[in-house]
């Protein structure tokens, strides 16, 4: 009982670090309509950066300096925001189109770095020992995993709020404008362009720190975390929760990666060992079909303001 | 027009907008007979554009009637209504700026027999002589006047019946408005209809047949072009504004 | 330096620049970046692979062309390949695509073809699993050329193929009538119905040439490296690169992106190492972004 308790908690930590990573788009996507296909590089960043901060020196890479586990947090979403503030400067006075190349650009470099920078960020194998908060109670592992939910919901919902309170002040309100009236838009000129770069940078930030978070949760990275198919994930959900709305935006990971999770276990006692590679490629085929059927039918999600009500279509 | 003759294009109640819901085109009505010039008046914001656009087939028809010789072509695609003999010339962006004088005579004569493309091209060369001069430059290089005389020899390749223009003396000097008007008068002479919206009332109601005002997105007034300018009704409804204004 | 990195260049380059084309395209025509193209490659690489098992089960083996290392049944196959993956680009199109434009949204119909991509490319790793495959095992000599620079019978007969499609899609695009309509609807489109022209046929005929010339890109790129489901996203950021470079909408624009980024490439890979290869297109398209985002030939964004 006590292990299916914690397998929940740990369940719900992964899902609310992807739902942190959500909520970093929502900015984008969502209330900007920035179209961001590098997600994982920018988590990559975070995670690098607060992994190559916090760890204890060590002799074969740069980097083990020590800091506290906070420090390392903040530094992670302030170097991701300074990354998708220089993606955006270069690309957010172009067609969206160039956004999206940019972005999937960056993650393919930052993927390239992460391998081959090895005396930074350990190449292929990564970076391990990274500090897990509350690591004394690590011998105690129930007590642990819900410590761990417990700091991964409370970043999370602070996130929450300070997401929810920034759209409904005047920035979140130019936001809005700027992405359902061109007029307005183009009207602003070009503090549209540095409010779009402001915007890009602060979802940006959320990314880093939820890469950072992730690391520390996990307390192992390696480039191989950081595919497309994370990005692709948070992508969906996203859409699954209904873009524009923080709330779905968390409880579409959460619904998300259930299926995932789900699938993964089915196909895992269901498909005979040869064929479970095969088998995960057609998890991801079944992702990116569910992600097309909703731009097609329900563009506005499920679980947003306009979810389950239903009232607007478009 | 006696009430057996077809009139060539026949518009019947035509409702339009790009946005369902939100009508521009509040069912408005007019016809053109062959070699008729009839002119569309209005003031800004009556929907002349639209409804010109509308008939052309690139604003959304919902409600209406479109009929070119007696066939309903009100739900055609745009492409096939200039295959079936409506030309339209828009106001503004009416040629291919990248592609050169002859390729935008060209590009129209997609639909004719691969033979009488060049013999249609050289025809379009003899009404404006100037484009013959330019044939090998980029259309965008063009200025205003002779881009509105490549919209015209276009439109004409594919020999239309009916040929539409937006405001086709906007931005124009006067020179040229006076040119353009000439040609459109010949080309009438030729055997063709045209349907023009303008805002420069007196120089189309100089060549002009017939003329409709156009208000609110509905025919208010319809009347013989040389003495529309007088009518007081006209004057209440459009001229009466643009006085005061 | 070795000059060998010029021919290495110019055959990455000539690659990178048939797929570029299906991309510039498909931007100056749909009115998007098509991140699914990467994926026609492949799916092209593949299709043109089973044929030629159809092609062998059938007639039996056969012998290579001269030096080099396939025969007849592989330009059959990559023919009947060219068809297939305009066929599925069409039912691309048909199923997801053209439903998406019509709501006029050209970045919902980005985020589709991304997911498009992950989907498509995944479909691969299910049939043929993630390990690579191969047209042919042999291994070519290559034939020294002077200046210390060798190439394969097989590289020689790949460049050479890219020079005549390439000379025959710039002829179609500026002498044809098809060519000259898809010029004109990717400068105005609602111009482009009014002078009569069938827009759905300007964007069939998009997809096929798109779709066609990154299968033939594909099937070079199984003969000279190999054949991976992951081939066509390794080069979708060169691709889109050399599209970018060379001016959206600019067929000879993007054949000449491609090929300087196959020659930086290469010359990077002699100078800081292979390792860093794929950077080099992230490089070119930042430096392009801030200094001349409309491209070598392009013209500025409406």
């Amino acid at each position: 009982m006590i292990d299916l308790l914690g397998y929940g908690a740990f369940f719900m930590s992964s899902a609310l670090i992807f739902g942190l990573i959500a909520l970093g788009l929502n900015l984008q996507w969502g209330q900007t309509g920035l179209f961001n296909v590098g997600i994982a590089g920018f988590v990559a960043i975070g995670a690098y950066t607060s992994a190559i901060l916090t760890t204890p020196d060590t002799a074969d890479r740069i980097g083990g300096f020590d800091w506290p586990i906070l420090a390392g947090w903040l530094a992670a979403a302030f170097v991701t925001a300074a990354a998708a503030a220089f993606t955006g400067f270069a690309t957010l006075r172009l067609k969206s189109d160039y956004l999206a190349i940019t972005t999937f650009g960056v993650a393919v470099v930052v993927q390239l770095v992460a391998l081959n920078a090895q005396s930074l960020t350990g190449g292929p194998f990564g970076v391990a020992f990274i500090p897990r908060p509350f690591a004394s109670l690590q011998d105690q592992p129930a007590l642990f995993n819900f410590i761990n939910l417990g700091v991964i919901a409370a970043v999370t919902i602070a996130v929450y709020l300070a997401l929810e309170h920034l759209s409904r002040s005047p920035w979140g309100r130019v936001l809005k404008a700027l992405r359902e009236d061109e007029r307005a838009a183009i009207s602003l000129g070009k503090s549209a362009r540095s409010y779009r770069i402001q915007a890009f940078a602060a979802g940006g930030a959320v990314m880093g720190l939820a890469g950072a978070v992730q690391a520390h949760f996990i307390g192992f990275i390696a480039p191989n975390g950081y595919l497309p198919t994370l990005t692709f994930q948070v992508w969906a959900m996203l859409m699954v929760g209904g873009s524009g709305s923080n709330r779905g935006a968390i409880l579409g990971s959460v619904v998300v990666w259930a299926i995932w999770v789900g699938a993964g276990a089915f196909s895992a006692a269901v498909v005979p060992g040869d064929w479970q590679a095969r088998a995960a490629s057609l998890q991801i085929v079944a992702i990116g079909v569910m992600l097309c059927l909703i731009l097609l039918w329900r563009p506005q999600g499920f679980f947003g303001p306009n979810g389950f009500l239903g009232k607007r279509r478009s | 027009m006696s009430i057996l003759d077809v009139p060539i294009l026949d518009v019947r109640g035509l409702i339009a907008g790009y946005e369902p819901g939100l009508s521009i085109v509040k069912g408005a009505s007019i016809h053109a007979d062959e070699k008729e010039i009839v002119v569309i008046l209005g003031p800004n914001g009556a929907g002349k554009s639209s409804f010109i656009k509308a008939i052309a087939g690139l604003v959304p028809i919902t409600g209406g009637e479109v009929l070119l010789d007696g066939k309903d072509i009100t739900y055609g695609a745009a492409h096939l209504r200039v295959r079936q003999g409506l030309a339209f010339v828009p106001q503004t962006e009416n040629i291919f700026p990248l592609m050169t004088v002859e390729e935008n005579l060209r590009v129209a004569g997609g639909v004719l027999p691969r033979a009488e493309v060049q013999s249609r091209i050289d025809e379009a060369y003899t009404m404006f002589p100037d484009l013959a001069r330019q044939r090998k430059l980029a259309a965008g290089s063009l200025s205003g006047g002779q881009r509105q005389m490549l919209a015209v020899g276009r439109a004409l390749i594919v020999h239309p019946r009916v040929l539409m223009l937006d405001e086709p003396s906007a931005g124009l000097s006067p020179k040229f408005v006076e040119m353009v008007f000439t040609r459109l008068n010949e080309i009438r002479r030729a055997g063709l209809t045209i349907v023009l919206v303008e805002q420069n009332a007196r120089a189309a109601l100089a060549i002009g047949d017939r003329a409709y005002v156009l208000v609110e997105g509905r025919e208010a007034h319809e009347g013989r072009a040389a003495t529309l300018w007088d009518d007081p009704v006209v004057a209440e409804l459009y001229l009466g504004q643009r006085r005061h204004a | 330096m070795n000059l060998q990195f010029i021919v290495d260049g110019l055959i990455s380059g000539s690659l990178i620049g048939l797929g570029a084309i299906g991309i510039t395209l498909t931007y100056s025509i749909l009115r998007f970046s098509n991140f699914a193209h990467g994926d026609f490659m492949a799916w092209g690489a593949y299709g043109t692979l089973s044929v030629i098992a159809a092609i062998g089960a059938l007639v039996g083996t056969t012998a290579p062309i001269g030096a080099l290392s396939f025969g007849w049944p592989l330009i059959a196959a990559t023919l009947i390949g060219m068809i297939l993956t305009a066929c599925l680009a069409l039912l691309l199109d048909w199923l997801l695509f053209a439903r998406l434009r019509d709501k006029g949204q050209s970045i919902i119909v980005v985020m589709a073809s991304f997911g498009a991509s992950m989907a498509l490319r995944s479909l691969l790793e299910f049939i043929f699993t993630s390990s690579p495959t191969y047209f042919s095992r042999g291994i070519q000599m290559a034939i020294p050329i002077g200046l210390g620079i060798r190439i394969t019978p097989d590289q020689m007969v790949m460049l050479a193929t890219t020079v005549i499609l390439v000379t025959a899609m710039h002829l179609f695009m500026s002498r044809s009538q098809t060519g000259r309509e898809m010029r004109a609807y990717s400068q105005n489109p609602a111009l482009a119905r009014v002078v009569g022209i069938d827009t759905a046929r300007v964007v069939r005929a998009t997809w096929i040439i798109g779709a066609a010339l990154a299968c033939a890109a594909g099937v070079m790129v199984g003969i000279l490296v190999q054949i991976r489901p992951l081939m066509g996203l390794d080069l979708l950021l060169p691709m889109f690169a050399a599209a970018i470079l060379g001016g959206i909408g600019s067929v000879p624009g993007a054949v000449l992106g491609g090929l300087i980024i196959g020659l930086s490439e290469a010359a990077a890979v002699q100078l800081i190492g292979a390792e860093w290869r794929a950077a080099i297109a992230f490089a070119i398209l930042m430096a392009v972004l801030l200094v001349r985002p409309m491209g070598l030939f392009g013209r500025a964004e409406r």
